[in-house]
């Protein structure tokens, strides 16, 4: 049997009802949204519509215009970044980020524009949110973290950083790649400014999808301007949401598909999602702490995690262990750096190659995990 | 919570233009799926800024600067922001229609036409010192622009010093027949 572990690059496979949405709208609607006068644009307008507000029920976002398209989190992250710090600001982060938010910062950091403090995040355990206001300068303007590492699962406090922020009006930016749509993300109670996302992972939609949501009172620079459909006489881009920072023609048919992912995740609650996740990575936990000789990085519990575990063995190289899990066995993980060193440096794997990562998505079983013990015990055994 | 009984299922916009009334802003024309003449004396009634016609019959209402006219069975809306803009104002107007036909009980229906105040009456009660701090040329072309909800009456800064306090009480209850967001006067003043 194939068994796919790689939820945490994309999740696979997606709902019935992601594959079909997108098949209609290609097929039947077929045109673009927000530029035509007639029927089967206000069709794709009403699709893309749908999205929003299913994408706004499902974040706590009362107002949906405040959330804007863009075709991943990496763009998200680098629109709120570069729309938002100015020449001087001071930006504190974590030191377990993707690179979809360190590089921007690196960059912007190499060019002086911004300086840069960083919380520790000791062997991929979560920072201490104590530790932030001791790195609060007269000119933070931004605080930036990861929801969740896609490297450990490490899930980071943001309830807590959010109160700090808002008690020193610092806003607050998350990357939600790893937890949009399986774990709750209430941006009031969370006191999140800015909340970019990626509609290609948990949140089940199809790649080239993705979003950033923008707390009213946070005006950004575009990153792009042109056509919106809308104000075409305005030689300035509009400065109403979402057009505002919607220049281009939209992916809508991947918007179609990711309405219909959110709306899969709506329907089942992203609480019992999240107790999926809770239960595989819990057995998974326990089956693999039963391995002498592997080592699991990050908390030890389920509960303090996503459903992304990173291991390795102390004597077989990450790569051989995947290489193995696809040659022989048809399972499908990572390994490496996945795309963030930062965290590799943090749990002292870079040296290693990095990790073997696997990362359960909603229609993962026990019973392939079970497969997957089975074949760590080939490989412990050889 | 869905609602047991829903009246009106869906508001289906059928046609998008650039709106007359503001250049930039768009106008809506949409169909409704159920009709409404039922409810309207009930949303006449619930609805501060509205304006009910029993003989067309129609009824027009503001959401903030956006302005519609509801007939029984379509509805036109104008001077929304963008298209999200004019689906959010359809959805809350559509959440609107039914919680108001499922308290229809509790609500006494209301034939009669409310009557918009007049700019020149809004124009009496204003400081008419023409200080020019709202920005305007004159206290006349503040009221002017207050009517059609270009202009927001805590702009007028002299209004809500103690000289003028039983002039702002009767400004508030005009601009809130006017359909303007009055909460910020409410809660002990700006
Ligand atoms: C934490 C985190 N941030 C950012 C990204 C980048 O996502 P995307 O490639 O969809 O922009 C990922 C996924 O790879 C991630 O896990
Ligand atoms: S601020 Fe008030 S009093 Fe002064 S000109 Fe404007 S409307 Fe008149």
């Amino acid at each position: 049997m194939a068994v796919y572990f790689d939820n945490a690059a994309t999740s696979y496979p997606k709902p019935e009802a992601v594959y079909n949405a997108v098949e209609y709208f290609q097929r039947q609607v077929g045109v673009n949204p927000g530029r035509g006068t007639y029927q089967k644009s206000r069709e794709a307008d009403g699709i893309i519509f749908d999205t929003r507000s299913a994408l706004a029920s499902l974040f706590k976002i009362s107002d949906c215009s405040r959330i804007v398209f863009t075709s991943n989190v990496t763009e998200s992250i680098n629109l709120a970044l570069k729309g938002y710090l100015i020449k001087g600001s001071h930006v504190i982060t974590t030191a377990m980020e993707h690179n979809a938010v360190w590089r921007p910062l690196k960059v912007l950091e190499q060019g002086g524009d911004i300086t840069l403090s960083l919380l520790k995040c000791p062997s991929g355990m979560a920072f201490n949110p104590e530790e932030l206001p001791e790195l609060i300068k007269k000119n933070t303007a931004l605080v930036v973290i990861n929801h969740a590492s896609n490297v450990t699962g490490t899930i980071m406090p943001i309830e807590k950083v959010g109160k700090i922020c808002r008690a020193h009006n610092i806003p607050l930016l998350v990357d939600a790649a790893q937890t949009a749509g399986v774990y709750p993300v209430d941006v009031q109670v969370m006191h999140i400014d800015l909340l970019a996302f990626t509609g290609h992972k948990a949140l089940l939609g199809p790649a080239g999808t993705g979003g950033l949501y923008i707390c009213e009172g946070i005006d950004l620079m575009p990153l792009k301007e042109g056509g919106t459909g809308s104000e075409s006489l305005l030689e300035m881009q509009p400065a109403h949401l979402p057009d505002r920072f919607e220049a281009g023609t939209l992916n809508a048919p991947g918007i179609a598909g990711l309405g219909a992912g959110v709306k899969y995740i709506l329907e089942q609650g992203v609480e019992k999602i999240r107790q999926h996740e809770i239960d595989l990575t819990e057995y998974a936990l326990l089956k693999l702490k039963q391995f002498p000789d592997i080592v699991i990085y990050g908390p030890q519990d389920a509960p303090s995690r996503t459903g992304v575990i990173s291991f390795n063995f102390t004597n077989i190289a990450p790569e051989e262990v995947t290489y193995m899990f696809d040659e022989v066995y048809d399972i499908m993980a990572r390994s490496g750096l996945h795309c963030a060193p930062q965290a590799h440096r943090a749990i002292e794997t870079v040296e290693l190659n990095g990790t073997v990562r696997i990362s359960f998505g909603v229609f993962n079983t026990q019973a392939e995990i079970d497969f997957l013990i089975s074949a760590l015990e080939d490989l412990a055994n050889a | 919570m869905e609602a047991l009984t829903i009246y009106l299922r869906k508001i289906n916009i059928y046609h998008t233009s650039p709106c007359f009334a503001e250049a930039g802003k768009i106008r809506v024309k949409a169909r409704l799926s159920d009709d409404i003449s039922e409810i309207m004396p009930y949303l006449n009634r619930v609805v501060k800024n509205a304006n009910y016609n029993e003989h067309a019959p129609n009824l027009t209402m503001f959401k903030e600067f956006r302005m519609i006219t509801l007939e029984p069975e379509n509805l036109i809306l104008i001077k929304a922001l963008n298209d999200t803009d004019a689906r959010q104002v359809l959805d809350w107007l559509k959440d609107l229609i039914n919680e108001t036909a499922e308290r229809k009980t509790e609500i006494e229906p209301l034939y009669a036409s409310k009557k918009r105040p007049h700019p020149l009456q809004l124009y009496t009660w204003l400081p008419r010192i023409n200080c020019k701090q709202c920005g305007e040329k004159s206290c006349l072309a503040f009221a002017a622009l207050l009517s059609v909800g270009q202009q927001s009456l805590d702009r007028c800064l002299p209004l809500f010093t103690d000289d003028y306090q039983e002039q702002k009480t009767v400004m508030i209850d005009l601009v809130d027949a006017l359909g303007h967001d009055i909460s910020n006067y409410i809660d002990g003043g700006v």
